[in-house]
């Protein structure tokens, strides 16, 4: 586990990761050196109580903020001697995010939505469009590429975000509880998705959950404490 | 892998920028926020620009009446007599050097004049006055002052002459009477005219009304000693606003010692007088446009506050803040659109109209603009390209300061925060 750092079948390699944030006067230990790999190709689980660091850890990967100690790689790249411009470039060309909520313009069709981050990338129009189309029919969502986020139900939005993410084929896909706002039955189908996504596709999905279906789904566990990793186990 | 389920078609219009495309819809997602400062917009440019036009207006009525009423567009003169004033200070081949000067790019008519001082006598009264030798068929064509007496005829003969209202009074004499003229000729003898009072004209204006008298040139000319000599030669030239360029244009070739000198040059307290004007106008647009600045400033502010969490999203997905902010200035830039349009809508017609029509100066001045003053009794807007574009251009630049400012902050949103702050 700890003498891989870069390779082929590392998309995440994390060494003794702290986040301590000093807000306030008490200093919070939101991770205490986490140690953490993720193989090419695994679909993980990232579970443990409300403030445990689950989401700390993900903006750490994604490049959304910075360690205070320790070394993370995303495909071979050390974030943390990345300036902000090269953070954002990472995180546009190689790290696909859902959020919880607020992941889509709400000025823009679903397809557009799809597009935009194409355009930001600098992909000719007639191609964006093309992989925006595709992108959204594979996800089941087709017939809803012109609707705006506001027209579209919490689940669709979500698939929608996901048809986001995918379409620029990133090495990792961060998805911070994507189905906290979502019934179960919505849930259930937004993880047999993500479950093909990685099975057919080979798509590397890194998710924080509460939701014991989510980690069901996944192929690999990991549960924090109190910054701390406490469990990784393959399911 | 279920590819391509129902691959719809994509729209036609997939090749459009998406940037304006979500700077113009966000504007609408606060409808009344952004009518207010397109709103705001608006009114500080038709608001300028409508004054702007009426200052012209102004302006130009009161360079016209200053120029084409008596003084002309262009004047020429021996730069000694500028300095100095001297009778003897005439220019020579007055006949050739105006038919050679009418013939000029821009030129349109061109009148000499002599200017001497006497003493104007009648019985036993005699006065100072100017005497003003012209030729009244070229003058007609240049200026306006020669059209029209309030009572009786021009002097259209050697041997007539019309006198302003004050000097007439002065020296008690009506339409029919003999004025004796008496002065120092070129030589240095003695000058001397009598001439029959064909009119009487009351401009209103006391140094023309009271020392003024006007008598063919040739008269004048004969009776001081002057050949084919003038003092001054005034023209009319196309375009009153290119006096400036006409008359560097004419100096180019005259004859030695002759200078012409653009209405401002020769009129330095009319352009003066019309620069502070304009000046103090410049104050009083700066502050509106101030003000609307500072309302589009906290328009962003409001904008920039309400889409925290989306700004924090797209800097997650990685857009640059500096791509933020030109969306920001996309936006800015749409509503500075929208204020032209209203204001082209609203102030455009307006000006249109006052610029056709006029701007009626009341009664009681129209009766003095038309009478006395010999200026129109309408004010009308005037249209150019400096009224047209200096607010608008002004505005804009306005509009995308006032909503960089607050978006510099932009630059230091966290992403991790501001999807936090849910
Ligand atoms: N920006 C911040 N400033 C201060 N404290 C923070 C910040 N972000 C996180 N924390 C703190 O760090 C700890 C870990 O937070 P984190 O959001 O990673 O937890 P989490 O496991 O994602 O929790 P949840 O399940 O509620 O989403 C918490 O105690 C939290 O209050
Ligand atoms: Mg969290």
């Amino acid at each position: 586990m700890s003498d891989v750092s870069v390779g082929n079948g590392v998309v995440v390699d994390c060494a003794g990761v702290s986040r301590t944030y000093q807000e306030d006067a008490v200093p919070v230990h939101a991770l205490r050196g986490v140690d953490f790999q993720f193989a090419r190709g695994d679909f993980v689980s990232l579970s443990g109580p409300s403030g445990s660091g689950k989401s700390t850890l993900l903006n750490l990967i994604g490049g959304l903020d910075r360690a205070d100690a320790g070394t993370i790689a995303v495909d071979g790249v050390a974030v943390n001697a990345l300036s902000e411009s090269e953070l954002s470039d990472l995180r546009l060309h190689k790290i696909g995010f859902v959020f919880q909520s607020y992941n889509l313009i709400p000025v823009l069709s679903a397809q557009e939505n799809v597009e935009f981050i194409m355009q930001l990338q600098g992909v000719a129009p007639g191609e964006r469009a093309e992989r925006a189309v595709e992108s959204l029919a594979s996800l089941g969502i087709g017939e809803l590429a012109h609707r705006r986020p506001g027209e579209l139900s919490g689940g669709q939005q979500q698939r929608v975000a996901i048809a986001r993410a995918i379409v620029t084929h990133p090495v990792l896909l961060l998805a911070d509880e994507p189905s906290a706002n979502l019934d179960s039955g919505t849930t259930e189908e937004l993880l047999k998705l993500l479950r093909r996504l990685n099975d057919d596709r080979g798509i590397s999905i890194l998710t924080a959950t509460h939701d014991p279906m989510v980690m069901g789904y996944a192929k690999r566990r990991v549960v924090l404490r109190d910054g701390a990793i406490v469990e990784d186990s393959a399911n | 892998m279920a590819e391509a389920v129902a691959a719809g078609d994509a729209p036609a219009d997939s090749a459009r920028p998406l940037m304006p495309a979500i700077a113009w819809r966000n504007l609408w997602r606060n409808r009344r926020r952004t009518w207010l400062s397109a709103g705001a917009v608006a009114f500080a440019v038709g608001l300028t620009g409508f004054a702007m036009s009426m200052q012209a207006g102004m302006y130009g009525t009161q360079i016209d009446s200053a120029t084409a009423f008596f003084a002309g567009h262009v004047q020429l003169k021996r730069q000694d007599y500028i300095d100095r004033s001297r009778f003897e200070h005439t220019i020579d081949d007055v006949t050739t050097l105006v038919r050679d000067l009418e013939s000029r790019p821009g030129v349109v008519a061109v009148a000499p004049r002599v200017e001497a001082f006497a003493l104007a006598s009648v019985d036993d009264r005699s006065f100072g006055a100017q005497v003003l030798g012209v030729d009244l068929e070229r003058e007609r064509r240049t200026v306006r002052f020669f059209n029209r007496v309030a009572e009786g005829r021009m002097a259209e003969q050697p041997g007539e002459v019309v006198v302003g209202s004050a000097l007439a009074r002065n020296l008690s004499v009506n339409v029919g009477g003999e004025v004796v003229v008496l002065g120092a000729g070129k030589e240095g003898g003695v000058a001397a005219m009598a001439a029959t009072v064909t009119g009487i004209f009351n401009t209103g204006m006391a140094d023309f009304d009271r020392s003024l008298m006007v008598a063919p040139m040739a008269a004048v000319q004969e009776a001081f000693g002057l050949g084919d000599e003038a003092h001054t030669l005034v023209a009319r030239i196309a375009d009153v606003d290119d006096s400036r360029e006409v008359a560097a244009a004419l100096n180019a070739d005259l004859p030695p010692g002759v200078v012409a000198r653009s209405w401002q040059a020769a009129l330095p307290e009319i352009s003066q007088a019309i620069e502070v004007d304009a000046l103090g106008g410049v104050l009083v647009y700066a502050i509106i446009m101030l003000v609307v600045a500072f309302s589009v400033v906290n328009t962003f502010i409001m904008t920039i506050f309400e889409r925290t969490q989306e700004f924090g999203m797209l800097r997650a997905i990685g857009m640059r803040p500096g791509t933020i902010m030109g969306m920001l200035q996309i936006e800015a830039f749409f509503i500075w659109l929208l204020g032209i349009g209203l204001a082209l809508a609203v102030a455009g017609p307006v000006v249109f109209w006052l610029s056709v029509q006029g701007f009626y100066l009341g009664e009681a001045m129209s009766e003095l603009a038309g009478q006395q003053l010999f200026l129109p009794d309408r004010l009308h807007a005037k249209v150019n390209a400096v009224v047209l574009l200096t607010s608008p251009l002004i505005m804009l630049a306005g509009v995308q300061i006032a909503a960089l400012i607050p978006s510099l902050r932009i630059r230091r949103l966290r992403a991790v925060l501001a999807l936090r702050a849910e």
